[in-house]
């Protein structure tokens, strides 16, 4: 049936609006101008440097000037921009990119995130093998892949939300 | 928002599926209505439900991504793998009337005169209109990417100008086809040269204003500031679908209206 809308964030007048002031004499005009302007060419150089910066300084940017487009940063929402911020901040909490490989000793085993206290790992020992070797990794000490004996130990993940 | 542990999308339940399925079904029965009975009712209803159908389907598609958020870059990947394979059935869509046009063509049987064009068939001159329509799908080929240039370098007037040209050029195409159409010598009854030529141009023809409505849906959002430099999928869509169908039109050219007169 019909998507419920979230509920709209656009600032709503309260009051009827004021009548408007009368129109500001032509060297204001300019002047506004090259204010604006001078300020699109600032923002426009800060735009510059933001890939080059870290996901931690994030700018804070007025709106963007009408006649540009919006960039996910400024307008992302919902699932989109979570993940979006936890991609920036280097984290992946809804497991979208391949795990991360550990040597699988006991000083560094295989890390396996998991929302509950037990989670199936299935072990391909080495490249290219066809028989995945499938097990369930409870919580708490290390366990060991009982075909190649390679280490895996359950750690906590928190459920995104 | 849903607690899940993935990213991609749990659509909520939706009523336009089964929908379209009944207008599928009001849409095929009703053209037999239409083709051996001499009535338009069922299929003017089957039109009408699957116009209302596609707008509000997608209508809520749009208020899933752009306002709701549920397009990841998860989901965004699996709509990519569809619109390529969506793209890759229309091609052999196409596939099936270029067959049937070179199994007429190559070897002309007795009934045609044993010659292509078939005896009394006047084609159409390759270096006339036709080279015009080529020219113009060319270059809204390119005014389509100068859009998307535009859209990921966050140009937006620059945007909606090159995208509008496109939508433009789309539909000067139309026009001149369908004059072409009214203007023909012959028609798509004058034996199997007719057959193939209509079929496929036709075809052709109603892929271009599929095209060009995905496009003009795209101008619209893009002036609503739906997408942004990164994400807008939906114009890379539309884009790819009028690409699909410039290449097409450039094989029909240069089999039925060049090697083919």
């Amino acid at each position: 049936m019909g998507v419920a809308l979230p509920p709209s964030r656009c600032p709503r007048p309260s009051a009827p609006p004021l009548p408007l002031p009368p129109p500001p004499p032509p060297e204001a005009l300019i002047a506004a101008a090259a204010a604006m302007a001078s300020r699109l060419l600032r923002v426009g150089a800060a735009l510059r440097f933001l890939p080059a910066a870290t996901g931690r300084a994030a700018p804070v940017r007025s709106f963007a000037a009408p006649g540009d487009l919006a960039t996910d940063e400024e307008q992302a929402t919902g699932l989109e921009r979570k993940v979006l911020e936890a991609m920036n901040k280097g984290l992946d909490p809804y497991s979208m990119f391949r795990p991360k490989r550990y040597a699988g000793t006991k000083e560094d085993p295989n890390l396996v995130p998991s929302i509950t206290d037990k989670r199936i790992v299935g072990c391909v020992c080495e490249e290219d093998n066809s028989c995945v070797i499938w097990f369930w990794l409870h919580k708490g000490e290390a366990q060991r892949c009982p075909s190649c004996g390679s280490h895996y130990k359950l750690i906590p993940h928190e459920l995104p939300h | 928002m849903a607690h899940q542990a993935h990213s991609y999308h749990m659509v909520d339940p939706s009523p336009w599926p089964i929908f379209g399925a009944a207008t599928a079904l009001l849409t095929t029965s009703g053209l037999i209505m239409w083709f051996h009975y001499n009535s338009l009712t069922l299929l003017t209803m089957g039109l009408l439900s699957m116009l209302l159908v596609m707008l509000q389907w997608w209508r809520d598609v749009v208020r899933e991504s752009t306002f709701q958020g549920h397009h990841t870059p998860t989901v965004q990947k699996g709509l990519r793998y569809g619109m390529i394979l969506f793209i890759t059935s229309e091609a052999f869509f196409f596939l099936g009337f270029f067959w049937a046009f070179f199994h007429s063509s190559l070897a002309p049987t007795p009934e045609l005169g044993g010659q292509w064009p078939p005896t009394g068939i006047n084609p159409m001159n390759p270096l006339e209109v036709p080279l015009l329509n080529t020219a113009i799908l060319l270059a809204s080929g390119v005014t389509v990417t100068w859009a998307h240039h535009s859209i990921t370098e966050g140009n937006r007037k620059q945007a909606i100008h090159a995208l509008t040209l496109t939508i433009i050029l789309g539909f000067y195409f139309t026009a001149l086809q369908a004059m072409e159409y009214h203007e023909a010598s012959f028609s798509i009854a004058d034996s199997v040269y007719g057959s193939t030529f209509f079929v496929a141009t036709g075809f052709h023809g109603l892929h271009v204003i599929i095209g060009s409505s995905f496009l003009s849906v795209c101008l619209l959002r893009l002036i609503k500031f739906h997408f942004t430099s990164n994400h807008h999928f939906g114009f890379e869509a539309a884009a790819w679908y009028w690409h699909f169908v410039d290449i097409i039109w450039l094989f029909l050219y240069m089999s039925m209206y060049w090697w083919g007169s």
